[in-house]
């Protein structure tokens, strides 16, 4: 067997793979099956076994208030409700009050520039921090309607706000230039993000802060009209969480605009995220006692995220910086996952991307904590649009051997099917091919992928890919000579919307967050 | 002429103390106590039976109510505490209405009242080469429970204090100290509570600063004889959550002390009749109880004395000390990122070794926690030795770099056999 992951392919092979982008083509298309590996060793489908029957009437409908039909853990009804009112001067004691809080109070701030020190730190139930207004991206100067929070001269290490409580909104401000995460949210229940922008002045810097709006480990989470611009991982990522709805937020310039990661019950809706290295992802980690499952992403724009990957530098480890720029959204250890009215467009490596947690983590022992939670499984693509032009230049035709290795397999390989066979560019999808793993070649869908009644740009032909990433790999590991190049091209497979088997009509149950 | 703004030296302490455990009233006053380890009612509630109204609770002791206060010798009788008409809330706007201490850093330093007994760890955190002094009050009535590895059972009305300075020259360290802040642990009967204390420029009070604050530009000379300046952080009263924490079975974090194990513990002080082991000088006082024969208690080595331990034992002290308030099962840091360096953890996995970690951002050194045999590509050293913000650890309370605690695990991690991790 070819080992996994290919991210840590030696640099040597990659390199040589590069090479074989200007080989002319080659006429041996080889049709030597990979062998067929072992019969299904019955990877089970979980489709519906964790599914959560009684999640939609928890989820609420995002156009009814949604939140506001979820159990609320904490309330301010037997409390006494105190108001503060800080301006912009005021910032010591602000600070002050918010480390001697009571629960149930509401800090409104003025409209104007507070510029912080030091993180704002709560732990109290019951709050609700207002201010005047988000403004608009790229102002670090609140206005007569806006309020910001500079924390560009802050202590090191610090966030802007770093919260944990029950029952915690915060609205109509914007977070600027925080030294590392600008809204952290940890282990809290009821939390109301709305109408909030947090953003770098500086973009495509590594060494802005790493997430805009971070809620983690919460639970019932509404994210709702905000803004993220310029983070260096994520700029807004809800993760570990039990229910969240995100909706119509603008996510751009970060390397990934919206990351759902290890939550269960997700309804992500109405947002645009543009002009991030990666648009929309959904994925679980290795190692993370949660899976992440049934998420529902409908009505959004996931169009020309192809800003070049400012995460991927030496020795970085996290997921998003081995993302090659250009990828729309991926999918990856992900389960139940339905897309349905979205737009993707213009995103040079691909619109869509499902992978298996292996492609990042070989080693399903990585995975035990969330119950070897690596394979995704049942995803329904249905009813979007795509509107062409993606996939046309993979990390936009730059590879990183090292850094990037499955963009840099993946463009080499469709260079070479550019040059052999007339392809334009990878399909709007692109299946990893790996799970179940070891595959069985006999199944043509077997984590059951559906495809259907999307739009296409006119004149598309093949719209899925299963890639067989793994036997790629093996193929090109084996030696950069035209009759590997061939044999990899030969491992992958395209099929066109409403062929078999791709042409499923979703999973069952059905989601029950829409 | 300096007039003390301390009027009832010790009483105040004791004032607070008895009023605290009056506050417990018909709770049952039990704290959460994640760390476990031995029966949870010895630190509860225990009100002094004579403890005054409950009202007095809120009576820190201002000037008027130390008018009687007699000396600190009899100060811990219950008897004093008996009408609190002060009026000052808990906590006291300032250091001085613990009465913990008299003097000042203006007047030749802070010095402990009877019953407020100064103590050392056999290794301390790190703190951006400030220079520690730190108190611990534990109610007369009311002794500690000896513990052999957690935190020691410290009953309702400890309290602990932690002052912070910089001498202009850490060679000679006693010399032009300037104070920045004391942080003052209390245990209440509700749970511990912390409470940071800014000193001012005249050096002669340190008032709360529940939201912490910067000082900018400190500069001093350090044992290199190089100088550093820094922007030094006072952090506010809730980020002081942030190391200061565990879960409780609940997951609710829970407030704790860190440093006041028998392991940090267990070492001689001098406390003006020549050396005597810490635990041993406390428990002769009274204020511990359960203590078993100094051999049979554990002991954290010096980290920076090679004759008081192996390499492994003293790297693994300073990652306790350091680092382990997070990085432990029961941390949220630590279930985030399973790395584990508490010193009870004895699987190499979750110590880091070959252990990639979930997200740990960009360029943070390597792949791996820790790389046998090689720090320089070990995210753990890297993590220690960076000062960027953003990637350097801990998270709060160090902008430096620890020249020989980053050297330390640098040298252990060397030590180790080497092998590739994949």
């Amino acid at each position: 067997m070819h080992p996994l992951p290919l991210s840590r392919a030696p640099r040597a092979v990659l390199l040589a793979l590069v090479g074989l982008i200007v080989l002319p083509a080659c006429s041996d298309d080889g049709d030597d099956r990979p062998d067929a590996g072992q019969p299904d060793s019955g990877m089970p489908a979980d489709a519906g076994s964790d599914a959560g029957s009684d999640a939609g009437s928890d989820a609420g409908t995002p156009d009814a208030g949604g939140s506001m039909a979820w159990p609320q853990d904490f309330s301010c009804e037997d409390t006494e409700r105190t108001e503060l009112t800080f301006n912009p001067g005021q910032e010591q004691e602000l600070q002050d009050a918010v480390n001697a809080l009571g629960d149930c109070t509401t800090i409104k701030l003025g409209a104007g520039t507070f510029q912080f020190d030091n993180a704002i730190t709560i732990r109290a139930n019951g709050i609700t921090v207002k201010g005047a207004g988000k403004g608009t991206q790229g102002e670090g100067t609140g206005g007569e309607s806006s309020t910001v929070l500079d924390f560009t001269h802050a202590a090191a290490n610090t966030n802007g706000f770093d919260v944990v409580g029950k029952l915690f909104t915060v609205s109509d401000l914007a977070v600027w230039n925080a030294k590392k995460d600008g809204l952290r949210i940890e282990s809290s229940i009821n939390v109301n993000i709305q109408r909030i922008r947090t953003e770098w002045a500086q973009e495509s810097q590594e060494s802005n802060g790493k997430y805009g709006i971070y809620p983690v480990k919460s639970t019932y989470v509404l994210v709702e009209d905000c803004e993220a611009y310029n983070a260096a991982d994520a700029g807004i990522y809800v993760g570990q969480t039990l229910h969240t709805i995100v909706r119509r937020n603008v996510a751009k310039k970060n390397v990934a605009g919206i990351e759902i990661e290890n939550t269960k019950y997700a309804h992500v809706a109405n947002n645009i995220a543009q002009d991030n290295t990666t648009g929309l992802v959904v994925f679980d980690l290795p190692g993370n006692p949660i899976r992440g499952t049934d998420i529902y992403i409908a009505h959004n724009t996931i169009t020309g995220n192809n800003r070049p990957n400012f995460a991927s530098v030496e020795s970085s480890s996290s997921t998003v910086s081995q993302v090659p720029a250009g990828t729309g959204t991926f999918i990856l250890a992900s389960r139940r996952v339905e897309m349905e009215h979205n737009t993707w467009g213009n995103n040079n490596t691909v619109d869509i991307a499902i992978l298996s947690g292996l492609a990042i983590e070989s080693d399903p022992i990585q995975w035990a904590a969330g119950f070897f939670n690596y394979p995704s499984q049942d995803i329904s693509i249905h009813d979007n649009t795509f509107t062409g032009g993606s996939g046309r230049m993979v990390d936009n035709g730059t590879p990183d051997l090292e850094f990037r290795p499955l963009g840099a397999l993946v463009g080499a390989v469709y260079q070479y099917g550019a040059a052999a066979h007339g392809v334009t560019g990878v399909e709007h999808v692109l299946w990893d091919g790996i799970d179940p793993a070891p595959r069985n070649e006999s199944l043509a869908n077997p984590i059951n992928i559906c495809f259907t009644r999307n739009t296409l740009p006119e004149g598309t032909q093949a719209s899925v890919v299963d890639f067989d990433l793994q036997a790629v790999g093996g193929h090109l590991e084996a030696g950069p000579s035209p009759a590997n190049m061939a044999a990899a091209w030969g491992e992958t497979r395209r099929y066109v919307q409403d062929a078999e088997p791709f042409n499923c009509s979703g999973f069952t149950p059905a989601l029950t967050i829409r | 002429m300096y007039r003390p703004f301390i009027p009832g030296l010790g009483l105040a302490a004791v004032l607070m103390t008895a009023a605290l455990a009056s506050c417990s009233g018909d709770e049952d006053g039990v704290t959460p106590t994640p760390d476990g380890g031995g029966d949870p009612r010895v630190d509860s509630g225990l009100p002094p039976e004579d403890s005054g109204t409950p009202d007095a609770g809120y009576d820190a002791g201002t000037g008027d109510a130390g008018a009687d206060a007699g000396t600190s010798e009899d100060a811990g009788t219950n008897e004093d505490a008996g009408t609190p008409d002060a009026g000052a809330a808990f906590p006291p706007n300032t250091l001085s209405g613990f009465g913990l201490f008299t003097g000042t850093p203006a007047s030749g330093g802070l010095r402990p009242v009877a019953g407020n007994i100064p103590y050392e760890l056999t290794t301390p955190l790190f703190s951006d080469y400030s220079v520690k002094s730190r108190t611990l009050y534990i109610p007369p009535d009311a002794p500690a429970g000896y513990t052999a590895n957690d935190v020691l059972n410290l009953p309702v009305g400890t309290i602990i204090t932690k002052t912070f300075a910089f001498p202009a020259d850490l060679r000679v360290p006693e010399e032009n100290v300037r104070a920045i802040e004391t942080r003052v642990l209390v245990h209440r009967p509700g749970g511990w509570e912390a409470f940071p204390y800014f000193w001012n420029e005249a050096q002669t009070e340190a008032t709360l600063a529940n939201g912490g604050r910067v000082v900018r530009g400190v500069s001093f000379i350090g044992e290199d004889g190089v100088e550093r300046t820094l922007d030094y952080l006072v952090p506010s009263k809730n980020q002081c959550l942030k190391c200061h924490h565990l879960q409780d079975a609940q997951e609710n974090q829970v407030l704790l002390p860190i440093g006041v194990k028998a392991r940090y513990l267990n070492q001689d002080h001098d406390y003006g009749d020549g050396p005597i082991n810490q635990l041993q000088h406390l428990a002769n006082l009274g204020r511990l109880t359960g203590l078993p024969p100094v051999d049979q208690i554990p002991r954290a080595p010096n980290a920076f004395n090679a004759e008081d331990g192996t390499l492994e034992r003293r790297a693994r002290a300073y990652l306790d000390i350091n680092c382990a308030h997070c990085h432990n099962p029961k941390g949220t840091a630590g279930t985030t990122s399973r790395l584990f360096l508490n010193v009870d953890n004895t699987e190499e996995f979750t110590m880091g070794v070959c252990k990639r970690p979930g997200s740990a951002g960009g360029g943070v050194g390597g792949e791996f926690d820790i790389v046998p045999g090689s720090h320089s590509v070990s995210i753990l050293w890297y993590r220690m030795h960076t000062e960027e913000s953003g990637k350097m650890m801990p998270e709060l309370g160090r902008v430096l770099r620890h020249d020989q605690g980053s050297q330390l695990i640098a040298d252990w991690i060397d030590a180790m056999p080497a092998r590739a991790c994949k």
